[in-house]
């Protein structure tokens, strides 16, 4: 597939860190390209530089050398607002602590990315619904995240990240903080969403058992990637 | 709306410095409100002491009084006072006035024979001038009646200096309109405290009709007008002011405001030291307010970073804590000016403040807070400026984290 049809494309792209005096290089000239419905997961220890890879692609940090485009277009040439906006139509977030608004309800959680995009109340009302539901939750929608379990959580952040109708979904070790059979549910739904959606997903994990689920699978060794 | 519901949603997260935030901000505003209080009723006190006892709410006199009469008073005097009174007296004014009266004043000698003061000696019409001695307070003897003909009321520090006492004759010394000496003795039947050391210590209130006989003139220096309250002078001035142009008198006016220097003097000191109390009252809410905003963004770094994640902008984080410190200024003025009359009220309720003599005075008096509505507004108005100003810099840097560094904060 060509650049131009490809939804994310990575072209020799650097990271480095300031760790005190040290330099720590997170990434080393990856390469990368993802389509539109595509499963992706991105496996490797600890300190191997997924999560750096992922926030470069969910254009919430900034590479230190190569290109990242989104949609054929360079990131770079994308304002701070810009790219503000199209986190939040394009892309979704999932996060291995959830990440949810403390003082807002699950509901008010799953809307809020609706919200800055000034959709009308009744629309919202009816997407966010919906997505919950899908999820599992429509008898949660008032509780807010300190009355849900973890499990719970996560399905508000799926919801989340899916209500926009996003067209790429990151997810940094969905599972990590979930026991094993809450976090294979997880991993089951993002499947189901993927399918239904036909939304690309990107997760990163250390857990060999999740890899699998993925229809592709890369290894981040060091910070160079692999598939 | 929506930014204004997560607003006071995270203002309330952490009660317990939401609640030591508004005890600071309630304790400046009832600062402000009971000294603010307390300085209205300082100002009404004075500013009604000066009026009632000496220059009622505005004066008129001769053309040329304003200019010379100081210097040359005997040459501008009203010669025909009492036309000039009836032309004043007549409708619509009469609704607002209480009083017009004439009065004649002369600088002279008061002596008892062994002791001889100068003084300023006020010829009144006691009938007509009895809503101005409501404010002088007869410390022994009786007040001027309008049947007495040489009698009068004497100063208290005046008094003091001659070392005399209700029901001594004492003989009055002065000069006629034409220059000529002229004395006469009077029973003083009265001593009087205006509150005023300085006035205290010259005058003595004597019938006008026995002042004329001994300055050798039926004219009158002024006429005082005083009015039902003092917030009416500006709407009278200039109804004053046209009976005398449509009648073609040889008048001219003024109001009390110009006269009264030395309240003037303690308005300016009160408002230098109000001024001050504001200044530092302010500085405490903001860094109180400044306190909790950067406490709150520093628990909140890793929720900053998630709401930049899903697509708020810088102006949306800075929005939302911008948000939350008005409405900590909003919440927390509204609550200081509750708390702020209740605190005027309990200290009315308990008689007041008992303050020492000023400086100038002879009495020392009792106050109490006046609640305000430009006081109240004032101290509202302040806190909502400051919870503005504090939450600035608090909700800049918010919006300028790094979006990545502040997900991953621990």
């Amino acid at each position: 597939m060509t650049q131009a049809s490809s939804l994310i494309v990575l072209e020799k792209v650097s990271k480095t860190y300031q760790l005190g005096k040290v330099e720590v290089r997170a990434l080393k000239e990856v390469d990368f390209e993802v389509q539109e419905g595509e499963f992706v997961s991105v496996c490797g220890p600890s300190g191997s530089g997924k999560s750096t890879l992922l926030n470069l692609i969910g254009c919430i940090d900034v590479a230190t050398s190569g290109t990242v485009s989104v949609l054929g277009k360079d990131v770079v040439e994308f304002s701070d607002a810009a790219l503000s906006k199209m986190r939040n139509k394009i892309i979704g977030f999932i996060f291995q602590s959830f990440n949810l608004i403390p003082v807002l309800t699950a509901f008010e959680n799953v809307e809020y990315p609706l919200v800055l995009q000034d959709v009308p109340k009744i629309k919202r009302f009816e997407m966010a619904t919906t997505i919950l539901k899908e999820v599992g939750l429509a008898d949660f929608v008032e509780h807010k995240p300190d009355e849900l379990s973890g499990g719970q959580r996560q399905r508000v952040a799926i919801a989340r990240a899916l209500v926009t109708g996003p067209k790429i979904v990151l997810a940094d070790e969905p599972t990590a903080n979930l026991d094993s059979k809450t976090g294979i549910e997880i991993l089951d739904l993002m499947q189901k969403m993927n399918e239904e959606y036909k939304t690309t997903f990107i997760f990163s994990t250390h857990d060999p058992k999740i890899e699998k689920y993925a229809k592709k699978i890369y290894a981040m060794v060091d910070g160079k990637l692999h598939l | 709306m929506k930014t204004v519901r997560l607003a006071l949603r995270n203002i309330f997260r952490n009660k317990r410095r939401t609640a030591i935030t508004f005890l600071a901000i309630i304790s400046g505003s009832i600062a402000i409100i009971v000294f603010g209080g307390f300085i209205e009723f300082t100002y009404w006190g004075l500013r009604e002491m000066v009026i009632n006892t000496q220059f009622a709410h505005i004066q008129i006199y001769k053309k040329g009084y304003m200019e010379k009469g100081g210097t040359e008073p005997t040459k501008h005097l009203i010669k025909d006072p009492n036309l000039a009174e009836r032309a004043i007296s007549v409708f619509p004014n009469v609704k607002y006035m209480r009083m017009v009266s004439s009065r004649l004043s002369f600088s002279g000698l008061i002596s008892t024979g062994e002791k001889t003061v100068a003084c300023m000696g006020i010829g009144v019409d006691p009938e007509k001038e009895k809503e101005m001695s409501y404010f002088e307070t007869i410390i022994d003897g009786q007040q001027l009646t309008a049947e007495m003909q040489e009698e009068g009321v004497v100063g208290a520090e005046l008094m003091k200096a001659l070392g005399a006492k209700v029901g001594d004759n004492v003989t009055i010394l002065t000069n006629t309109v034409a220059g000529v000496i002229n004395a006469a003795d009077i029973k003083v039947v009265g001593v009087a405290r205006t509150g005023t050391k300085e006035y205290d210590s010259v005058f003595i209130k004597l019938p006008i009709k026995f002042v004329r006989r001994m300055l050798n003139t039926e004219s009158a220096e002024k006429i005082l007008i005083l009015l039902d309250k003092t917030e009416e002078v500006p709407t009278v001035v200039p109804l004053v002011q046209k009976i005398i142009d449509d009648k073609g008198l040889d008048l001219e006016l003024q109001s009390w405001d110009k006269l009264a220097d030395f309240y003037h003097k303690v308005v300016n000191v009160y408002e230098g030291i109000f001024n001050v109390m504001k200044v530092i009252i302010g500085i405490i809410v903001f860094f109180s307010i400044a306190n909790t905003m950067s406490m709150s963004i520093f628990e909140r770094t890793k929720e900053i970073g998630t709401l930049r994640a899903i697509g708020t902008t810088r102006w949306g984080i800075t929005n939302l804590f911008l948000v939350e410190g008005v409405l900590i200024g909003i919440l927390g003025g509204i609550l200081g000016v509750l708390f702020g009359i209740l605190a005027a009220k309990v200290i009315n309720l308990a008689g007041g403040i008992e303050i020492s003599p000023p400086p100038g005075m002879t009495t020392g008096f009792v106050t109490l807070i006046l609640i305000v509505p430009k006081v109240l507004l004032y101290s509202f108005s302040l806190t909502a400026l400051v919870a503005v100003l504090s939450s600035l810099y608090p909700a800049i840097k918010a919006s300028r984290l790094k979006i990545v560094d502040a997900i991953h904060y621990v």
